[in-house]
């Protein structure tokens, strides 16, 4: 067993605001300075590997605008460090990096409510918990009950959940209240291999594994009562939580295009400090063929979260014996946290569109902004923020702070502090569902590996990550969530 | 000889051995281990032959993995035995496995993918040494 990386040595000069930068000068072809939105306590980890190395490395992409960013969650990723935030000017030449979305394009998070609170939900827990386990379908590999073929998941990446949804998989208004509403545009299905599609074929409708996961959870706090009020969230509250992506054939389609960007920065002369940050100019074939596959696999991954939403009200309905619209079994908001984005953003006084990539960061536009659903455009965007699964989850409202910081961003997790085989060799012996247990916490899992490697230490503490964010003004604080019931991969 | 070793939020595959062939048959073997809880679990009841054309050797080493990643992927394949002819203008790798019986065969991880990130066949002390990691 080798050790990590070394520890980040250059520069994170404190700027103020929970800002830390790494100046233009650092290194030799940075374009814009780097900008790691932390507090000390969080600093500490955050140097302990290459991360800032890489936030200074993504400084260096054509026709970046501002800075490059990273969010509290921050750790090291490939090519681009997860919770890195960066813009590019496609008139300025701004590239577009399929290192800069990640391998699951559009991994995601939504929120289902229910109206019913803990003490009606604690004596059937156990039962829905591996009633929940028995029905979807978790950890690696396959094994879906929707099967769609090949003409099916193509129209599913053209239509997005509103494909599914006409066939009674879930209700129109899911549709607003999903990112986007649930289709990007300007996905083309025939822009993804056939070895893309066969990946993700019998996929959709399933969680995966890794850090992908089921919760239910329980309104543990409330931080904003006004704004909980209108996302229709009090204490003690039962909800649902999900996290899973585009499966597969977003693995694919990000893995097709690495291998046909492999030899662009040559041919536009794009000097690069990593091989993984390998990118196209927006305005070439490659980098619209790149646009085009992620836009249709990020619906593919709206979908994917439709089906497991869907397969969880069923359960629900099934456990309590009442239909899931009785249950009140609204989705609150699904966000999308691997993406890169068309945006419109005001830079230096000049408002332009720029491709927006967040790795690793949650999209969280403040009140009164036009894509957030009108149902909470009085207050803001509903920010879902995943934690790790003893712990806690958080619902956070975009504030007007992440438009003048961030280009309308805010963290997406809590960020590992362990890797998975030292968090595997931590767990050694120990029997870590009995430890969430003393918790409170029932837990399943498809695989030994998956609850050692995600177990609760593994991660940073989210509550330290939402301050940040929290005081840095780019999302606030509306409601905090424990877990009582996990499903893992 | 073939190891894992930790990385981050991720698993690095690394190799030591004599020759390049040896090296790329027990990278491979070495994905299987990481996918798999055990690798041995695998009977050689089919064979697979996987032709790939290049020079550069870390992206050979990458298209062979990525090959075999999309076997399982799209066919549900599993391997545990493997034989490399590594040339000058590209190799020629066969595996042997057997469909996945996930009652014989129980997963580890979901390798998402091969990475390019610091990717290396390089020449060593006692031979070659390669790495690379793999999205989990």
């Amino acid at each position: 067993m080798s050790k990590g990386k070394p520890e980040f040595a250059g520069p994170l000069e404190p700027v103020g605001g929970c800002c830390y930068r790494i100046p233009r000068d650092y290194k030799p072809g940075m374009r814009v300075d780097g900008l790691i939105f932390a507090n000390e306590k969080l600093l500490e980890s955050i140097r302990k590997d290459q991360a800032p190395e890489q936030v200074a490395n993504v400084a260096m992409l054509p026709g970046i605008q501002k800075a490059s960013l990273a969010m509290p969650d921050i750790h090291w990723g490939y090519g681009f460090c997860i919770g890195g935030v960066c813009a590019t000017d496609p008139d300025e030449g701004g590239v577009i990096s399929p290192g800069g979305v990640g391998y699951d394009i559009n991994c995601g998070v939504r929120l289902v409510k229910t109206n019913l609170f803990l003490d009606e939900v604690r004596p059937y827990i156990r039962q829905l918990v591996k009633e929940l386990f028995h029905t979807i379908p978790s950890g690696a590999g396959r094994g879906g009950r929707y099967r769609f073929d090949a003409g099916e998941t193509r129209r599913l990446m053209g239509e997005g959940p509103r494909f599914v949804i006409a066939r009674d998989l879930g209700v129109p208004e899911d549709l607003a209240h999903t990112e986007s509403h649930g289709l990007i545009p300007g996905g083309d299905p025939d822009q993804v291999s056939d070895h893309a599609v066969r990946r993700g074929a019998e996929q959709c409708g399933t969680l995966g594994s890794g850090n992908h996961f089921l919760e239910v959870q329980v309104v543990d706090a409330v931080f904003d009562a006004d704004v909980a009020q209108v996302f229709g969230l009090e204490l003690n509250q039962v909800c649902v939580m999900i996290h899973s992506g585009s499966r597969g054939l977003g693995y694919q389609v990000c893995d097709d295009a690495l291998a046909v960007f492999r030899n662009c920065p040559e041919k536009y002369k794009i000097e690069l400090a990593d091989r993984q940050l390998a990118c196209a100019p927006v305005e070439s074939p490659e980098g619209r063929r790149y646009i085009a596959a992620m836009r249709a696999a990020a619906n593919f991954g709206f979908c994917n979260r439709q089906l497991l939403m869907q397969q969880a009200r069923e359960v629900f309905a099934r456990v309590f014996g009442r239909s899931w619209q009785d249950l009140g079994m609204e989705l609150l908001y699904d966000v999308a946290h691997n993406i890169a984005k068309l945006e419109e953003h005001t830079i230096d006084g000049v408002t332009k569109k720029v491709w927006v990539h967040r790795k690793g960061a949650t999209r969280a536009f403040p009140a009164g902004h036009p894509e957030v659903p009108e149902a909470f455009r009085s207050v803001g965007q509903p920010v879902i923020i995943p934690g790790d699964m003893g712990r806690a989850s958080w619902v956070l409202v975009g504030s007007a702070g992440s438009m003048q910081k961030s280009f309308g961003s805010t963290c997406h997790g809590a960020g590992r502090a362990m890797s998975r085989t030292a968090a595997k060799l931590d767990a050694h012996g120990r029997r870590i569902e009995r430890e969430l247990e003393h918790r409170g916490v029932i837990a399943m899992a498809a695989s030994r590996s998956g609850l050692a490697e995600e177990q609760p230490k593994a991660y940073k503490n989210v509550d330290d990550v939402v301050d940040v964010v929290h005081e840095a003004d780019l999302s606030r604080k509306v409601a905090r969530m424990r877990p009582i019931g996990v499903i893992k991969g | 000889m073939y190891e894992l070793f930790e990385h981050t939020a991720d698993l690095g595959l690394r190799v030591r051995a004599a020759d390049l062939d040896t090296v790329f048959a027990e990278a491979a073997e070495c994905l299987f281990s990481a996918i798999l809880e055990d690798v041995r679990s695998v009977r050689p009841a089919q064979e697979v032959r996987i032709e790939i054309a290049g020079s550069n050797l870390e992206y050979l080493l990458f298209d062979w993995l990525r090959e075999l990643l999309l076997k399982f992927d799209e066919e549900h394949l599993v391997f545990g035995k493997f034989a490399v002819t590594v040339r000058d203008d590209g190799i020629t790798g066969t595996a042997w496995g057997e469909p996945h019986d996930p009652g014989r065969h129980p997963l580890a991880h979901e390798v998402k993918a091969i990475t390019y990130h610091e990717l290396k066949v390089v020449p060593g002390a006692d031979g070659w040494l390669a790495e690379v990691i793999v999205d989990i």
